[in-house]
């Protein structure tokens, strides 16, 4: 799975050097090539800022994998013009072509004409988006999207999920080729209260890109992912994402855009922003290949006899079986948990090198330490459900 | 077609007579019973359940004969009602989701065939968080329905299952019954299988609102499937149950509800039941001296939208 920032909100295309400079020393190899955000409005000067990024790109070795193409708001009526087309197409294409992008994001900008209309029009666009893109095999990505009732945001072209897989199945069919796939966009999904696992599982691989972006569910902001919450729980049904994520196995892009709450922070504290959003990004991208890790290891054991060794054998027990589970409290050793039986710590020391230690104890980094301490030479690893396929009704009572 | 409200708020179980007379007068012609107010939902959820359906059959309907006459008596038809809910309850007590299943459920199947009612409103079971899916939520939501289905195909009442809305974080997002394709498959297949429509769908503006669906698209995947309405408005952000037109979210001041595509889809599947309104939050937030004009103007939106329906095209 790629990561992928948008540099939207931390790049300045007229000083671009520090921006990038932040989102290379957070540990971000790839950006969002956003043609809104580096092209010239004026037709005479467009290139000088994508040429100015460019540059500042190359020298702290950040590429570009996906371009977004732009679109000015006045011109959005324009999408079926042979103008516009090219215009603001082939001049994205020019830059996937220099830059290497292998994926063009291409929303559909007239999406408040009329459906029957749109059907129409939206296929005619597409597929000479897609005669344009035959020779450099640049895939084009559909994206769901909002439609504006006087200021209500609701669901637009490709929100459901089973027109969206109609789409991409039908132009690749009438394009011949396999040229279009989609991007989900979580922040669209969360303003029109969607169910991201059902959206996911419907797309299944012809989804190639997620955008991951928080918001309040009214207002269509793009905040880093978690930032939006109340009393303690998150806006953006992050579980049904991951949930579906995890299921289809997916590989495809995730690209991170977070303009509101970047240009919400001081540049005196953006570094540290910066750092905070690869972290999420890492987190995310490691809970939806959490059953990718598990498939890793031969063997497994678990340290831990509570709610989260419970939720694992639930989840994953059978197929990913652990040889035992161990605990500090030496009032389990002996006894059965959940069909395993839980030993002392001192028995991960005869484990094999490849049999992986999986913690299953919120207080991950202490029992790290002390199982390093142990001189335990077999992998330790973190195991989290947070985010599981399901739950029990219930939870088990902490001991005390 | 019928202009409906629901009975809550306005009909008093001590002078049942005098609310359905006030729904008369305000132009109503049918009445959706709020059968869901004699055993609330926040109540069902704390596990604290009242004694009101321990009552036996025959004292049931010795309690609602005076609302049945009184009706009767205003013109009032009782198109629909409302089950109470929820019918099962994550966590709580294997004997309060008995009771829920097999004594307030069955029962109120029984109310409803005393009234004549053909139409009865469940709410599908909230489930998809434990199970991890719609899918499995909505199994749990079939078995439910297979054990009211005969009792529904004895008294000829249809079920009518609701698109509802679940929270995170106190945000509202789609939850059971908000996918129209997979609703329509399911009724179809309750009903071959029971050879008779025992399964119907019931649409609610406001959930649908919550969660952006677009109504034209959702009713014409219906069809006529679709035999109930409830029909209320709200900010897009919360479940407020107001008089439709009264929301906006521009400068401009438009509705910032799809009443427009709500009105193309029901006259595309060419809908002539009841246009029922599930608005008694908005008789509580008037003042008592304004209830009676509050009750007009809802009956005058159903008119409206009466009118706009009979409009040809």
């Amino acid at each position: 799975m790629r990561l992928i920032c948008s540099p939207a909100g931390i790049v300045n295309r007229e000083y671009p050097g520090q921006g990038l400079l932040d989102i290379k020393e957070a540990g971000f190899e790839e950006l969002l090539c956003d043609a809104a955000l580096f092209f010239d409005e004026q037709p005479e000067k467009r290139y000088t800022h994508y040429d100015r990024v460019f540059a500042k790109c190359r020298e702290n070795g950040l590429t570009f994998p996906v371009m977004a193409l732009r679109c000015p708001a006045q011109e959005a009526d324009r999408e079926r013009d042979e103008g516009f087309f090219k215009e603001f197409v082939e001049e994205g294409l020019e830059v996937c072509e220099k830059t290497g992008c292998r994926s063009l994001l291409a929303p559909l900008f007239f999406e408040e004409v009329s459906k029957d209309r749109r059907q129409e029009e939206a296929a005619e666009f597409y597929l000479k988006l897609a005669a344009a893109t035959e020779k450099s095999g640049v895939q084009i990505l559909l994206r769901n999207q909002c439609r504006d009732l006087n200021g209500h945001l609701v669901r637009g072209f490709c929100c459901d999920g089973q027109e969206a897989a109609g789409w991409v199945d039908t132009l690749n069919e009438r394009a011949g080729r396999e040229c279009f796939g989609f991007c989900m966009d979580a922040g669209t999904c969360t303003l029109c209260g969607q169910n991201m696992y059902d959206f996911a599982l419907t797309l299944g691989s012809r989804l190639k890109a997620v955008i991951l972006r928080d918001c309040d569910g009214a207002a269509d902001n793009a905040l880093l992912p978690f930032v939006c919450v109340d009393k303690g729980q998150t806006k953006t049904d992050w579980l049904n994402l991951i949930r579906g994520l995890r299921e289809i196995g997916y590989d495809g892009m995730l690209i991170l855009h977070f303009p509101d709450s970047a240009r919400g922070f001081s540049p005196l504290l953006r570094p540290r922003l910066m750092e905070l959003a690869k972290a999420v990004a890492d987190y995310l991208k490691w809970q939806i290949e959490l059953e990718t890790m598990l498939k890793r290891y031969p063997s497994r054991v678990l340290f831990g006899a509570g709610n989260m060794c419970r939720n694992y054998m639930k989840c994953y027990g059978e197929k990913y079986p652990p040889l035992f589970t161990c605990d500090n409290n030496a009032a389990l050793w002996g006894k059965e948990f959940c069909g395993l039986k839980v030993r002392e710590p001192e028995c991960l020391k005869e484990l094999p090198a490849d049999c992986a230690v999986l913690i299953c104890n919120i207080y991950y980094r202490e029992i790290e330490k002390q199982l390093r301490e142990m001189g335990i030479a077999a992998p330790i690893v973190f195991f989290n459900d947070e985010y599981m396929p399901d739950f029990y009704f219930d939870r088990l009572e902490e001991r005390v | 077609m019928n202009i409906g409200v629901q009975t809550k708020n306005i009909i008093d179980d001590k002078d049942p007579a005098a609310g359905f007379a006030l729904m008369t007068e305000a132009g109503f012609t049918c009445a959706d019973f709020s059968l869901n107010a004699y055993l609330v939902n926040n109540s069902i959820y704390k596990g604290e359940l009242n004694s009101f359906f321990d009552k036996t059959a025959v004292q049931l309907e010795d309690f609602f004969a005076p609302h049945k006459k009184a009706a009767k008596d205003a013109g009032i038809v009782i198109h629909q009602m409302h089950m109470p809910y929820p019918v099962y309850v994550p966590g709580q007590s294997q004997e309060v989701n008995a009771y829920l299943w097999d004594v307030v459920a069955a029962k109120s199947m029984q109310i409803c065939a005393f009234f004549h009612c053909r139409y009865i409103v469940i709410h599908g079971l909230k489930l998809a968080y434990y199970l991890g899916s719609e899918e499995r939520e909505w199994e749990q939501t079939a078995r439910f329905l297979e054990y009211l289905a005969p009792m529904a195909k004895d008294m000829g009442i249809t079920l009518c299952v609701e698109n509802l809305y679940n929270s995170v974080g106190g945000h509202l997002v789609e939850g059971p019954c908000c996918n129209a394709k997979k609703a329509v498959e399911r009724i179809d297949s309750f009903n071959e299988k029971y050879g008779a429509e025992v399964l119907g769908f019931c649409f609610d503006t406001g959930h649908a609102n919550l969660v952006g669906l677009d109504f034209e698209d959702f009713l014409t995947t219906l069809g006529g499937r679709l035999k109930v309405l409830h029909i209320h408005d709200n900010d897009g952000r919360a479940d407020q149950h107001q008089i439709p037109f009264t929301f906006s979210r521009s400068r401009e001041n438009k509705t910032s509800t799809d009443w427009a595509g709500f009105l193309r889809g029901l006259k595309k599947i060419n809908f002539d039941s009841a246009l029922s309104f599930e608005t008694a939050p908005a008789l509580s937030t008037f003042p008592e001296a304004l209830k009676e004009d509050a009750l007009r103007l809802i009956s005058r939106v159903g008119a409206y939208f009466m009118e706009e329906l009979k409009r040809q095209p």
